[in-house]
């Protein structure tokens, strides 16, 4: 172990080089995953809060967009097994001088949710504003949403980003706002198993469309393409990390010819010289990955206190992502340094002597 | 281990640099290329050691063709050990490690290093010694397995008489290994046991000692 080292020490520059593009790989992953799934994941701690079952229009692309009717409230609510059931409308809105906001339009029993910093819950054409846009507002007595005026009757603290940077009404004011009945039904249940209820629920009427919390979450489109293209992204920012290392590598290797040679004319086996180079890039990629870790941390943070983002983007590096980018960033180093290597074990002592010592 | 060569031409790209080589090599004993620079000495030992593969012709250690070698690195690390012109020592490795890179055994290699009188140098990095001390240590990392044959390009380029002297009294203790020793130094020449004189990629002639 001590020999890379101070073949590492011996080419610093190049090392230096291998070291921040491996770092800056490995940050693109961490930040990309780190946020694409923060942001899935308040999304989806927001619906399984108070639903089992999700129930929307049905073949609907998103749920800004459904449409169901308040009338099938009652078939479902005397459906054996079903325990609460709460309409919503989920919109977004210009709210004063910010360009979108989200709304959320509640029946008066879901209001409880939301936990009370100031004021009181509201009633008719009052709202209820997350801490956040209460702040960005400078702490208003009335607000405007869509050339209507609401007066602001308590403030609430969320956790889930989306939700602190919204507002909250009553599902009648919001109605009115956004013509629409409700956006989607969360139902909960007791003692009888979602699947089954689902069935039920979806032989009440051909316009809607009930799921399970779960199988929404798994199927929701714009899940799969925030998921998709983080997944897109990282991918590529491995492959970058990958092109990156064999091009480095490869430049070391050119560098080190004659010592290739000399180590392949003592008789060192293609295995040796080939694990000696994996190792050096090993070691630079352990490096690189706690530099990454360090530098995601850092930005996830900054990000998360940028006032203009709301709260929206929220990040974290959990364990299983450490550890997937642990694997990736040993992968990466393995890959980078193999072709370069499996050159210098392949072609004649000699030829690497006369061809690196000119 | 006796070494044959035959029919060897090599080229580097377009230029022909030997013409045609038939060569045996005596075991055990020392052999010197002589010729003037650019005649192909060089070349002609890394073909000989297997750095190098020729464009045409063949080598054969005990009648085996070097192709035919299942495990080239390993068949080197046993048998060969190579002397370059220019010592080429790893920079970032002490005189010691350089030494010990290939070898299997690392309890001689502080008799070796005594011998060639660089024993105090064991921990000093090649940068930090003089021309002929790295060439003395590029000499122990060829001798230290005991191999069956040395080649050796110029070992004595850097030395003053009394260590190149030196450096052949040690080769002739080794009595069972093959030396084939490319130089221009006439003392030397004095050590060798069969001459062989090259010019212009061929072998002008061959002379044994009479003993
Ligand atoms: N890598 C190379 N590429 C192209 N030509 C080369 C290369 N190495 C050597 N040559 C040429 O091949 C010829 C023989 O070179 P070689 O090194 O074998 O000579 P030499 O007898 O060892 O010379 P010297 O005594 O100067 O060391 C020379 O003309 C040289 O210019
Ligand atoms: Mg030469």
């Amino acid at each position: 172990m001590i020999t890379p080292l101070k073949a590492l020490r011996k080419n610093w520059f190049k090392t230096l080089l291998i070291f921040i593009s491996m770092t800056v790989s490995i940050s693109a992953i961490f930040l990309i995953s780190a946020i694409s799934s923060g942001v899935v994941g308040m999304y989806s701690t927001m619906l399984k809060t108070d639903g089992d079952i999700i129930v929307t229009q049905k073949g609907i692309a998103d749920t800004f967009f459904s449409d169901i009717n308040r009338s099938l409230e009652p078939k479902i609510i005397n459906l054996a097994g079903v325990k609460e059931l709460n309409s919503m409308i989920f919109g977004a809105s210009p709210v004063d001088n910010l360009p979108i906001v989200a709304i959320y339009g509640v029946s008066a029993n879901r209001l409880d949710n939301y936990k009370l910093i100031s004021g009181i819950y509201p009633k008719n054409d009052e709202v209820l504003v997350g801490e956040k846009i209460y702040k960005m507002l400078n702490s208003p007595k009335k607000i405007k949403i869509s050339k209507q005026e609401f007066k602001v009757s308590g403030v609430f603290k969320s956790k889930i980003g989306f939700e602190d940077g919204g507002v909250v009404m009553g599902l009648n004011d919001a109605s009115k706002i956004f013509h629409k009945n409700a956006s989607m039904m969360l139902i909960s249940l007791e003692d009888i198993e979602a699947k089954d209820m689902v069935e039920k629920i979806n032989n009440l009427s051909d316009d809607i469309e009930a799921k399970t919390t779960d199988n929404f979450i798994d199927n929701y489109n714009q899940f799969k393409i925030i998921k998709t293209s983080s997944d897109i992204i990282s991918a590529l920012a491995f492959l970058m990390g990958i092109l990156g290392i064999i091009s480095m590598m490869s430049m070391v290797v050119n560098d080190r010819k004659v010592e290739f040679g000399v180590m392949r004319s003592v008789g060192l086996s293609s295995t040796a010289i080939i694990s000696r180079l994996i190792a050096e890039a090993i070691i630079i990629s352990l490096f690189a990955y706690i530099a990454a870790i360090a530098l995601s941390y850092i930005v996830l943070e900054v990000i998360q206190n940028i006032q203009k983002f709301q709260g929206y983007i929220n990040g974290e590096i959990t364990p299983q992502l450490a550890i997937l980018v642990f694997v990736i960033s040993i992968i990466m180093a393995i890959f980078g340094s193999l072709l370069p290597a499996i050159w210098a074990s392949r072609i004649d002592p000699m030829s690497l002597i006369l061809g690196g010592s000119k | 281990m006796r070494l044959k060569a035959t029919n060897i031409e090599h080229f580097y790209g377009h230029e022909k640099i030997l013409h045609g080589i038939d060569l045996e090599i005596e075991p055990s004993k020392i052999t010197a290329i002589i010729g003037e620079s650019g005649s192909g000495k060089t070349t002609l030992l890394a073909i000989l050691s297997s750095l190098l593969k020729p464009t045409n012709g063949d080598v054969y250690y005990d009648d085996i063709s070097e192709n035919s070698i299942k495990d080239i690195n390993a068949f080197r690390r046993k048998n060969i050990g190579f002397v370059f012109q220019f010592h080429y020592l790893i920079e970032y490795l002490t005189l010691k490690e350089n030494i010990a890179l290939g070898a299997f055994d690392e309890h001689n290699i502080n008799t070796l290093m005594e011998n060639l009188g660089i024993g105090h140098l064991a921990n000093r990095y090649s940068n930090e010694v003089s021309g002929g001390e790295r060439q003395r240590a590029a000499i122990a990392r060829a001798l230290v397995n005991k191999p069956s044959f040395v080649f050796a390009d110029e070992p004595t380029g850097n030395l003053d008489t009394k260590n190149a002297v030196g450096v052949f009294e040690l080769f002739k203790s080794f009595n069972d290994t093959t030396f084939v020793v490319a130089t221009h130094d006439k003392k030397i020449i004095d050590y060798a046991d069969v001459i062989i004189e090259m010019e212009d990629g061929v072998v002008k002639c061959i002379s044994k000692k009479r003993v």
